[in-house]
């Protein structure tokens, strides 16, 4: 019995150690491979050393021209090689996780203010880079510290209503609504013509708390001061007239708009805009490939999001950067990673892709762009930028995590829980729990 | 040490020894680096970490809202699903133990959800919820597909009860089976020779005899519940207006959208304890209800 044993403990350390070596030896070989297929790659080139940045970045519609591009970039630079990542969606989680583990990115993308304080540690100063001068000042904004230039901004965004040209004029609307009560009377038009006139996304937090929130912000005298007023506690919501007209075009979005815009997410939305079954949204030129994929014939415009009765004061657009390259200041590429940026925004090629591929507002004033490259909504963005007539973004400058409260507190009120004073004041909690 | 001490000790090293390497390092290590965090104001990010001591504990139970409305969710969450899965679980079970056609077949039906990720079954049903249930109101006129799922607070909550028994209701059915099969048939013969109804069979004999299955269902089912994160980040994404955030959707937002790290990992060391009290008072409980033929 007892020899029994023996053997069987003997057995099993044999198996458990032919188990460990096995996965050794298979790790040994994928890595071998590897090496080998790298070495194929380069063919007969010199033998310098090959280096690799890693870029980590947000924007899921350009991965397609960013692989063609990288493609064009090591053609020119065959000693740097690009390994770009992309993840939409949860971007920040994932980006945290990849510098917990250690994996950091050599380039990843910020959004600029307030997380631009966050990842401080993090970013190299960029200021004595070549491209930083042709940075538009609205651009140049969002990452710039003390003088300093943090990061590069990958375009410019701008969103109001988009609203369906044909579907106004069949509506008998002449004159575009620049007021409050133009837009009600329009929205009345539009519904007694037979279409919805909004088309409401309001399962999504950031089409509320990031972005449509925005006018309210910009439309303070000054805003900073006023972000700086609510931090001190001098500052609140509930008795700001801004605000108030704010949750009225809120009221007057639901009110003439789609059923159930609570659950209806940004496909959703987009897509009973593009079929022509509402006549407005509040979107942003993101949203033009989308339409286009359903519709792409459709006429469009981009109105103002008016708060109140001041047809000048609320002429203007809301504009900004959506997310900025940057690189990572313990990188141990770090200079390649600039040659890659620079070369991204001042080589032809590079320049090319940024406005024709990516159909990006670009953000260089080195960059011309034509309103095929833009598209309509694009265009008409780009229009009012070129005119001054902008909000700049709020979003940015807000605590972490507020955004979301913005927009449940929100939809609470859409939800009929909360009245016009008790949403304001969720929204002054809010901020005072996450400043 | 003799010798036959020393020879079970390297037996037990082999044996559990590589296990015990990856619990110390995957579970033990994070663990304790998370209860050291829980008193700093660590934002995630940065390399500054200050030692706050308790003041993330005083935040989180004199102000957090959210935290109180997503415990109050969480625990009516868990008895809701708790009493609807094992029923659900245990009547599957009941039924498909008696001689029926198809009993196989039916079988891996219902444990079929199981095998399918939470997230991808969260977004499988809120297509269901909101596009299918809405088609269906239209042509059915039913008020139950007219709701408006997912929109309000009592449907969002609801949605994710019915996906989450709808899950786990097949893995119970899985232990059930097993444990009824088990129950001697000579009992049963002679409960009903002595002309015991089906439901007093069912009361009296088959029920205590499964007590050890009610056990560990109740047991997996509660801890299930509890951490639930999946499908509620799938599904409704704790909205709309934050009304159905569950215990762990909070601590991540805590630690990840709010960058409070220290403040998101306090809260999972106050969300361990609740659970690891509740779930071993409830084994202690059960436990003694087990009784033998």
């Amino acid at each position: 019995m007892k020899k029994m044993k023996r053997l069987m403990f003997l057995l099993t350390s044999v198996l458990t150690l032919s188990l460990v070596l096995s996965a050794c030896g298979g790790g040994n070989k994928a890595a071998n491979g590897g090496n080998a297929g790298d070495e194929a790659s380069q063919g007969g080139n010199a033998p310098a050393e090959i280096k690799t940045v890693k870029i980590l970045q947000l924007k899921t519609e350009i991965v397609e021209g960013l692989n063609e591009l990288k493609v064009e970039f090591e053609k020119e630079h065959p000693n740097i090689k690009l390994e770009i990542q992309t993840v939409g969606g949860d971007y920040g989680t994932f980006l945290k996780t990849k510098f917990a583990s250690g994996e950091e990115p050599d380039i990843f993308t910020n959004g600029g203010f307030k997380d631009m304080e966050t990842w401080l540690d993090r970013m190299e100063d960029l200021s004595d880079q070549p491209w930083v001068n042709d940075l538009l000042p609205l651009a140049k904004e969002p990452m710039t510290l003390d003088g300093k230039v943090y990061g590069m901004a990958m375009n410019l965004e701008g969103f109001g209503f988009i609203y369906n040209k044909d579907l106004f004029e069949q509506a008998g609307i002449t004159e575009l609504p620049k007021t409050y009560s133009q837009l009600e009377e329009a929205a009345q038009k539009l519904e007694a013509s037979g279409v919805t006139p909004f088309s409401n996304g309001y399962q999504e937090w950031w089409i509320i708390g990031n972005q449509g929130i925005n006018p309210a912000f910009a439309q303070q005298p000054d805003p900073d001061a006023f972000i700086k007023g609510l931090n001190e506690g001098t500052e609140s919501f509930t008795d700001n007239a801004k605000f108030q007209e704010w949750v009225k075009l809120i009221d007057l979005t639901v009110k003439y708009g789609n059923k159930n815009s609570l659950t209806t997410d940004y496909n959703t939305q987009v897509a009973e805009f593009a079929n022509g079954k509402a006549a407005m949204m509040q979107q942003g030129n993101w949203a033009q490939l989308q339409i286009d994929q359903i519709n792409p014939d459709l006429n469009l415009g981009v109105l103002p999001m008016p708060l109140g009765e001041d047809a000048e004061l609320n002429d203007k657009l809301n504009v900004g950067v959506p997310a900025n390259l940057v690189v990572n200041k313990n990188s141990p590429v770090k200079e390649e990673a600039k040659i890659f940026l620079n070369w991204y925004v001042t080589s032809d090629i590079g320049k090319e892709y940024i406005v024709k591929k990516f159909k990006f507002i670009p953000a260089f004033s080195t960059m011309e762009a034509t309103v095929e490259d833009m598209g309509d909504i694009g265009a008409e963005v780009w229009n009012y930028a070129q005119a001054g007539k902008v909000n700049t973004l709020n979003a940015p400058k807000f605590p972490d995590g507020l955004a979301h409260e913005f927009a449940s507190a929100t939809q609470a009120h859409i939800a009929g829980k909360y009245d016009m004073n008790q949403m304001l004041d969720e929204f002054k909690v809010g901020w005072d729990t996450l400043k | 040490m003799s010798r036959k001490k020393r020879g079970a000790f390297l037996q037990q090293l082999v044996y559990t020894g590589p296990v015990s390497i990856f619990f110390i390092l995957v579970i033990l290590v994070p663990f304790a680096m998370g209860m050291y965090y829980s008193f700093t104001n660590w934002n995630g990010i940065s390399g500054e970490v200050d030692w706050v001591g308790f003041e993330n504990f005083r935040t989180i139970f004199m102000q957090d809202n959210a935290f109180r409305t997503a415990f109050w969710f969480t625990v009516r969450f868990t008895v809701a699903s708790v009493i609807l899965t094992n029923l659900v679980g245990f009547s599957l079970a009941y039924v498909l133990t008696r001689p029926l056609k198809g009993r196989n077949v039916l079988r891996t039906l219902f444990f079929m959800p199981n095998v399918i990720g939470g997230l991808l079954l969260g977004f499988i049903w809120q297509f269901i919820f909101v596009k299918g249930f809405a088609t269906l109101g239209e042509i059915t006129g039913l008020a139950f597909f007219q709701l408006p799922w997912l929109g309000d607070e009592p449907t969002g909550f609801w949605a994710i009860v019915i996906v989450f028994v709808w899950q786990s209701a097949g893995y119970l059915m899985v232990i059930y089976i097993a444990s009824i099969n088990n129950v001697s048939r000579e009992v049963l013969e002679a409960a009903s020779i002595d002309g015991a109804s089906r439901w007093q069979v069912l009361r009296s004999i088959i029920l205590p005899l499964i007590m050890p299955a009610v056990t560990v269902c109740l047991f997996l089912t509660i801890s299930w519940s509890f951490k639930m994160f999946d499908l509620n980040l799938s599904l409704t994404k704790g909205g709309p207006f934050r009304s159905t955030e569950s215990l762990a959707l909070n601590i991540y937002v805590e630690s990840f959208q709010n960058n409070k790290y220290g403040l998101g990992t306090a809260k999972a060391l106050l969300f361990f304890i609740v659970v690891a009290t509740v779930t071993l008072f409830q084994v202690r409980l059960t436990k003694s209800k087990e009784v033998e033929a």
